[in-house]
C-alpha cells in the first residue's frame, strides 16, 4: 500500500513542478508587469528603475532559480503594487472560493447521482427521457450564460434573490446552480449509463434469482458497482469546477480567488497569478490523487492488482 | 392478487410442474413465441436434463419459471413451483419472495454471477439472513457451513475472498452454496459446468448429485453436452426450436432415441472410443421464421410431406407423461454404433521426431513478463509433427496448451529451447521473415466472430491474405475465393455477406477458408470448435478431417476436449501446468494411458457411451 501511495505522490509532485515551471515562463514571456502598471507616458528610466528594483532585469534562468529558492522557504513573492505577500492576498480569498466550489461539488453529487439512478431504473419511460433532456440542456448551456440568465430571471424580473453579495446562504444559490449544473448533468448521464451496464450484468440477474428485491439490488449491489467508473469523472469534475468558478465569480462579483486571478492577470501581478495557479493546480492534482486512493478503498480488484492488498 | 395463490399439498409437493407454457417476446399481435407449448415435471430428488442447441429455448424456460425474464416478455400456460403458481401478472415483489426459497438458480459463468466488489462470505451471509430470516451471527455460521457442504477448500479463509480471487470452479461452488441458502425444493442449473475444466466439471457434477441425494431437491439441469446429461440426469427433455421434441428417462432416450433430432445430437457427440461425430445439416430456425410443420423437418433425413405441413404434437396426456416423442415417424430400436477403433486419421509417417519433422519444439520454454516478474508458461516441452500429421494438444486452462500454439506460430519467442519449422527456427512476429512464414502456418482461433472484421464482406476477408502477399491478379484472387468457399462447404452467395449475417458455424468456415487461402502446410486450431453447438462442431470436425485428407494439410488441434482429440488426431500431447506429461499415438494413449494425469482426465470425461449408473435411477 505505502509503496503505491508514495509512487502516486511523487508523480503528483512532478506534475506540480511542471505546472509551476510552465506558468513561470509563460507569464514572463507574455508581458511586462512594469509597463502594464505604469501609465503609457512614463519616463523609460523610471520603468528601468522599477524593473531593477523588482529583479525583472536579471536573466530568466536566474529569476527562475531564485523563485524556487524562495518557494522552498515559504516565500511566494510579493505583490508589486502594495508589497503584500502574494500568499496572504490569495489566502484571504480562499474561504469564499471554497464555500462556492464545495457547495457546487455537493450539488453535482446530490443532483447528479439520484437523477442518473432514477433515469436508469425508469429506462425508456417519459421520466428517463425528461431527465436526459434536462441533462443535455444542462451541459449545453455555457455557465456564464446560465449565470446571466439566472440574474435576469431571479433578480431583475422576479426580484427573488440579490444579484451579488456573499454574506448570506441564499447568496450561494445562483452561483452554485451556475457552476454546478453542467457537472450535475454530466454525472447524471454517466451514472445512468453505468447503472444500465451494471443492471444488465449476470450478477444482477443472479441477485434477482436469489430473491433480492429491486430496491435492495439497486442500492446495495448496482450503485456501488456503478459508482466505481463514476468516481473518475468526479475527479475530472474538480478541474471543471475550479475553471468554472473563475467565470462564475466574475458574473456574481464573488470575492474568491477566481476574480482575484482575473484582476491579477490584467495587472500583471506575477507573484499573485503564480500563487493562484499553483494552488489551483495543486488542488486538481491532489483531487486526482484522492480519486486514485478512493479507488483502492472501493474496488477490491484494484487493491489487489496494485499489489496493495493482503494476499 | 388472484394469481398468487399459496397452496400446501399433503406430503412432498412437486418441485416443478409446467404445463403448456408459451413464452413470447413482445406483446399483442406481433409477438414472437420463443418457447411454445412446453410441459414438464420434476419430482423431489429428480434431476431432469434439459438439452438442445443454442436457440432451443432451454434457458428461457428456466428464467420464465422464476419470473426472471423481465419486461417485454409474456408467459402463458401454467408454472407451478412447490407452493406457488408463477404467473405473468405477479409483481416483482411477490416473485422475489419465492425466488431462492422454492427455486434457486445457478448460472454458467459463476465468476460473473457474483457481486465483484463484495467478499463471498458477505454475499452468502446476506442471502442466508434474508432467506432464512435469521440474525447476522447465525447467518454467518450457516454460511460457513454451506461453504463446507459445497466442499470449498479452506472455507474459513475463502469466506473473506473476493470472487476474482477464486477459480471458476470455486466460484461455482459459492454460487451453489448461495443457491442452497434458502433450502429450495428446486434448483435450476443452467450450463453450470460448461465454462469449467473437465476435472473440475466432474467434481461439480458429483457435488450436485450428492446435494440432491442429501436434500431431495429437484434439479433442472440445462446442458448442451449429452455426455454430462447422461452422467447426472435421471430423465431428459430434448428441446428444439422452442418445443420439447422428446422426453423420457436418461437410459431410454440415450440408448434408444426416438426423435431424429435426439439421434442427431447423440451422433454429433465425439466419444472417447473414437466415434466420428456426424453433425446435423443446417441450423436451428430463428423464432422469427419457424417452419409451419415440424421445425426439424428441413434438417431431417426422414421428413416426409406430412412433417412439413402438420405439427407433430402428442395429446396433452402424452405430454404430461414422462415418455414422449413429437414425431410422426419416430425411430425404433436401440442405438447401435460401429465403434471405430482404427487410427482416426491415418498418419503418413508412423514415428515422430527425427529429421523430417515439419514442426518441432525442442526443450521449449516460454516466459511471460507480468507485474510480479516472469511467469513461466511452459518449460521443457519437446514434441514434433510430421508432414501431413495431426497433433492434438490437450490440457486444462492454464496448462500451457495455447502457449504451444503461440510458439509454433512465432507469436511468442522461446525463452529456452527451440521452435523449428522445416528445420529452420520459427520467425518471430514482427520480423520480416515472419510475413513469409505466415504462408506456411496459419491459425484458426476460438471465436470466429471476434477474428473476422465485422465491417468487411466475407469474400473480401477471404481474399485479404492473397492481397497482403501480392498473390495473383484480381481475377485469379476472385476465382480462388470461390474455390475456397466451396472447399469449406459455403455457398458462393455468402461472399457478399457480413459476419453478423451468418451463423457461428458458417463464420468458423469463413475463418478456415481465410486460413487456407495461402495454401498453408499447417493449420493450428486453438479451441476452434469450443464456441459452437455440438451439431455444428461435428460438421467443422468433418471439414477439418476432409481438408487434412485431401489437401495434405497438417493440423495442430489445441483443445480441452479429449473426445475431439480422439476423433481428429493421430497423435496427442497432454499438457499439465506447463509440462508435457504424455505424448503418443492417440488410440494407444486413450486405450492405455501411461501418466496418472491422463488417466484422471479420461476418467473425468462425461461420455455418451459410458454405462449409466443404474443405482442412481429414482423409482418411477
Amino acid at each position: 500500500m505505502t509503496g503505491f501511495v508514495i509512487r502516486k505522490i511523487l508523480r503528483t509532485l512532478f506534475t506540480l513542478f511542471l505546472v509551476v515551471t510552465f506558468v513561470f515562463f509563460v507569464l514572463r514571456l507574455t508581458g511586462d508587469p512594469v509597463s502594464a502598471m505604469m501609465p503609457d507616458d512614463t519616463d523609460p528610466a523610471i520603468l528601468d528603475e522599477l524593473r531593477k528594483q523588482w529583479g525583472l532585469d536579471r536573466p530568466l534562468g536566474i529569476q527562475y532559480v531564485e523563485y524556487w529558492r524562495n518557494l522552498f522557504q515559504g516565500d511566494f513573492g510579493n505583490a508589486y503594487r502594495d508589497g503584500r505577500p502574494a500568499l496572504e492576498i490569495v489566502a484571504e480569498r480562499i474561504p469564499a472560493t471554497l464555500k462556492l466550489t464545495l457547495t457546487a461539488f455537493a450539488f453535482i453529487v446530490i443532483a447528479g447521482f439520484p437523477l442518473g439512478i432514477v433515469a436508469a431504473v425508469k429506462r425508456g419511460t417519459a421520466i428517463d427521457r425528461g431527465i436526459m433532456t434536462i441533462s443535455v440542456t444542462g451541459f449545453s448551456l455555457p455557465n456564464f450564460f446560465l449565470g446571466i440568465l439566472l440574474i435576469f430571471l431571479l433578480s431583475v424580473t422576479f426580484r427573488l434573490l440579490p444579484a451579488y453579495g456573499s454574506d448570506h446562504w441564499y447568496n450561494l444559490i445562483m452561483p452554485v446552480i451556475t457552476l454546478g449544473t453542467a457537472g450535475a448533468a454530466v454525472i447524471a448521464r454517466f451514472v445512468r449509463s453505468s447503472m444500465l451496464e451494471v443492471l444488465n450484468s449476470p450478477y444482477i440477474r443472479a441477485c434477482r434469482a436469489r430473491g433480492m428485491t429491486e430496491r435492495e439490488i439497486i442500492w446495495t449491489v448496482a450503485l456501488p458497482n456503478a459508482s466505481i467508473p463514476t468516481i473518475t469523472i468526479l475527479g475530472f469534475m474538480v478541474g471543471t469546477i475550479i475553471g468554472g468558478s473563475i467565470v462564475t465569480e466574475t458574473v456574481f462579483a464573488w470575492p474568491g480567488i477566481g476574480r482575484l486571478l482575473i484582476d491579477a492577470v490584467t495587472s500583471r501581478e506575477l507573484a499573485v497569478v503564480q500563487t493562484v495557479v499553483m494552488m489551483t493546480a495543486a488542488s486538481m492534482v491532489f483531487a486526482n490523487l484522492a480519486v486514485d486512493l478512493l479507488y483502492l478503498v472501493i474496488d477490491p480488484r484494484r487493491r489487489y492488482a496494485s499489489g496493495t492488498g493482503e494476499q | 392478487m388472484p394469481d398468487f395463490a399459496k397452496e400446501t399439498d399433503p406430503g412432498r409437493a412437486m418441485p416443478l410442474a409446467i404445463s403448456n407454457l408459451t413464452v413470447s417476446l413482445g406483446v399483442g399481435e406481433g409477438r414472437i413465441a420463443v418457447v411454445e407449448d412446453v410441459s414438464m415435471q420434476v419430482r423431489p430428488g429428480e434431476i431432469l436434463g434439459l438439452v438442445g442447441e443454442s436457440g432451443s429455448g432451454k434457458s428461457v424456460t428456466c428464467l420464465a419459471a422464476l419470473g426472471l425474464l423481465g419486461s417485454g416478455w409474456q408467459t402463458d400456460g401454467e408454472i407451478r413451483l412447490a407452493r406457488t403458481r408463477i404467473a405473468g401478472s405477479m409483481s416483482e415483489k411477490a416473485l422475489s419472495s419465492v425466488r431462492g426459497l422454492e427455486a434457486a438458480m445457478v448460472f454458467q459463468d459463476a465468476s460473473a454471477s457474483l457481486n465483484p466488489i463484495q467478499r463471498i462470505g458477505k454475499q452468502l451471509t446476506e442471502t442466508v439472513a434474508r432467506l432464512r430470516k435469521v440474525g447476522r451471527g447465525e447467518a454467518r455460521e450457516i454460511a460457513l457451513d454451506l461453504l463446507r457442504r459445497v466442499e470449498m477448500p479452506d472455507p474459513e479463509e475463502r469466506f473473506y475472498s473476493y470472487p476474482f480471487q477464486l477459480s471458476g470452479g470455486q466460484n461455482q461452488r459459492v454460487m451453489i452454496a448461495v443457491a442452497l441458502a434458502g433450502r429450495p425444493e428446486l434448483l435450476f442449473a443452467d450450463e453450470p459446468t460448461t465454462a469449467l475444466d473437465v476435472t473440475v466439471q466432474s467434481q461439480i457434477l458429483e457435488l450436485i448429485k450428492s446435494l440432491r441425494d442429501e436434500t431431495k431437491m429437484g434439479v433442472v439441469f440445462v446442458s448442451h453436452d449429452l455426455g454430462v446429461v447422461k452422467e447426472v440426469c435421471d430423465s431428459v427433455a430434448v428441446m428444439y426450436a422452442g418445443r420439447i421434441v422428446e422426453a423420457g428417462s436418461v437410459d431410454r432416450v440415450m440408448n434408444s432415441p426416438r426423435h431424429p433430432y435426439t439421434m442427431g445430437l447423440i451422433e454429433s457427440m465425439p466419444t472417447l472410443s473414437g466415434h466420428i461425430p456426424d453433425g446435423i445439416e443446417g441450423q436451428v430456425p430463428s423464432p422469427l421464421n419457424r417452419p409451419p410443420g415440424c421445425a426439424f423437418a428441413p434438417r431431417c433425413g426422414r421428413a416426409r410431406e406430412r412433417c412439413r405441413k402438420e405439427l407433430p404434437i402428442g395429446s396433452s396426456d402424452e405430454k404430461q407423461s414422462k415418455d414422449y416423442v413429437a414425431c410422426f415417424f419416430p425411430l425404433t430400436g436401440d442405438l447401435t454404433r460401429a465403434v471405430n477403433s482404427e487410427p482416426v486419421v491415418r498418419s503418413k509417417v508412423a514415428n515422430a521426431g527425427g529429421e523430417d519433422a515439419l514442426l518441432e519444439l525442442k526443450g521449449a520454454a516460454c516466459d511471460y513478463g507480468t507485474r510480479r516478474g516472469l511467469f513461466r508458461a511452459i518449460s521443457g516441452v519437446t514434441l514434433s509433427m510430421q508432414k501431413g500429421g495431426s497433433l492434438a494438444v490437450i490440457g486444462e486452462s492454464g496448462s500451457g496448451k495455447s502457449t504451444i500454439g503461440k510458439l509454433m506460430l512465432g507469436i511468442e519467442p522461446t525463452s529456452e529451447g527451440t521452435a523449428r519449422f522445416n528445420g529452420r527456427p520459427v520467425p518471430i512476429l514482427g520480423t520480416k521473415d515472419h510475413i513469409e512464414f505466415t504462408r506456411s502456418v496459419q491459425l484458426v482461433p476460438q471465436n470466429p466472430y471476434l477474428s473476422l472484421d465485422p465491417r468487411a464482406a466475407i469474400g473480401s476477408q477471404i481474399e485479404e491474405p492473397l492481397e497482403i502477399h501480392g498473390i495473383g491478379t484480381r481475377q485469379e484472387r476472385r476465382t480462388r475465393k470461390f474455390e475456397l468457399l466451396e472447399a469449406v462447404g459455403l455457398h458462393p452467395s455468402l461472399s457478399d455477406r457480413y459476419p453478423h449475417e451468418v451463423s457461428g458455424g458458417q463464420c468458423q468456415r469463413v475463418v478456415i477458408a481465410r486460413a487456407l487461402a495461402l495454401r498453408p502446410q499447417v493449420l493450428i486450431c486453438n479451441e476452434a470448435t469450443a464456441s459452437l453447438d455440438v451439431s455444428v462442431q461435428a460438421r467443422i470436425i468433418e471439414l477439418l478431417r476432409d481438408l487434412h485428407g485431401s489437401h495434405n494439410l497438417s493440423i495442430v488441434f489445441i483443445t480441452h476436449d479429449l473426445r475431439l482429440a480422439r476423433s481428429l488426431c493421430d497423435r496427442v500431447a497432454v499438457m499439465r501446468s506447463g509440462q508435457l506429461v504424455e505424448l503418443g499415438e492417440t488410440t494407444a494413449t486413450f486405450e492405455d494411458p501411461q501418466h496418472p494425469y491422463t488417466r484422471q482426465l479420461l476418467a473425468s470425461i462425461p461420455d455418451v457411451e459410458a454405462e449409466h449408473d443404474q443405482s442412481r435411477e429414482i423409482a418411477q
